[in-house]
């Protein structure tokens, strides 16, 4: 059924991009994801894995990618 | 004072090999020790262990590592746990380990821990057999878990798990999957024992800080909320209070 769309689209990523933290939104024919993975290659997985569990929505994929840069400070815990 | 470097959630597989290793070449000058709190790889491959080694090995300081759900994803966790101690990872389940930092020891007890939910709002052990299995094997992984942090004997001792001990970092995430993120048994477990810090991953979503019911500060490393290669904690030791 479509109104369960999304949850099936979360098993998808679960299944094959191996992704459990996006969120999905389904508004009429569009499906949007939102989150964030650590590479841009698993932000294409992820869209990809929508798409195929999403057959005639567009996807708006607004899934960002973490800079995973040196920590610029410590914290002291006394 | 020890300096601990943490991070959760690594997520590493062969598409991303050395990008993580290359954000830790300033790891050594910073910190004692490098906490890993669990789901070093995606699908929990050999394959993926063998590159998350590859990240973790030779560092310059010690590398202690639980294992994540993510880790157990394709039933291979042993051989993954075995790759990683062939890098010189130390990997923890349930069980604790003491280093010398300095003249200070430094005691970690480590377990990848499991849900079951927190106070007021978790599973009972009860009512159909799948039921009382996930909520006995959540049991059962606290008290060992448990277990490991009494037996540590250390000037500074810190928990290591890869599921939340709090739902305070949990903040940011649906509250309808906080029994699938973590436990409040294994917060009773660290309030038992004492520890200095708790660190755990998972929760993507989630915040950085909270705390324990008994007082303890917990961590949440998980890379998305850190949002730095790894996170850095520096700790003075004191003799845990008396319980």
């Amino acid at each position: 059924m479509p109104e369960y769309l999304s949850a099936h689209i979360q098993e998808r990523l679960a299944a094959q991009a191996h992704e459990l933290g996006i969120r999905v939104d389904v508004r009429g024919d569009v499906v949007h994801l939102r989150g964030e993975v650590v590479s841009e290659e698993r932000r294409r997985e992820v869209e990809e894995a929508a798409r195929a569990a999403a057959e005639g929505h567009r996807i708006c994929n607004e899934v960002s990618v973490v800079p995973v840069g040196e920590p610029d400070g410590e914290e002291r815990l006394s | 004072m020890i300096r601990v470097a943490a991070a959760g959630d690594l997520h590493v597989g062969p598409e991303v090999a050395g990008a993580y290793r290359a954000r830790l070449h300033g790891l050594a000058d910073q910190a004692d020790v490098f906490l890993v709190a669990g789901d070093l790889t995606r699908h929990g491959t050999v394959e993926e262990g063998r590159v998350a080694a590859g990240e973790l090995r030779d560092l310059g300081v010690p590398v202690i590592t639980v294992l994540g759900n993510h880790d157990y994803h394709s039933d291979a966790e042993e051989e993954i746990a075995d790759v990683l101690r062939d890098a010189g990872v130390t990997v923890l389940e349930n069980e604790g380990t003491v280093l010398d930092c300095g003249g200070t020891r430094l005691g970690v007890a480590g377990g990848k821990g499991f849900g079951g939910g927190f106070q007021g709002k978790c599973a009972s052990d009860f009512g159909e057999p799948e039921m009382k299995a996930f909520v006995r094997h959540a049991k059962d992984v606290a008290a060992r878990f448990g277990g490991a942090l009494l037996g540590l004997d250390a000037d500074v001792r810190v928990s290591l798990t890869h599921y939340a001990p709090v739902d305070d970092t949990l903040e940011g995430e649906p509250p309808e999957i906080y029994p699938f993120l973590g436990s409040y048994l294994l917060g009773e477990a660290i309030d038992a024992a004492g520890v200095e810090l708790a660190i755990h991953g998972h929760a993507h979503k989630g915040t950085e800080k909270g705390l324990t019911q008994g007082g303890v500060r917990v961590r949440n490393v998980a890379l998305p909320v850190i949002q730095h290669a790894y996170a850095l904690y520096t700790l003075d030791p004191h003799p845990a209070p008396a319980r």
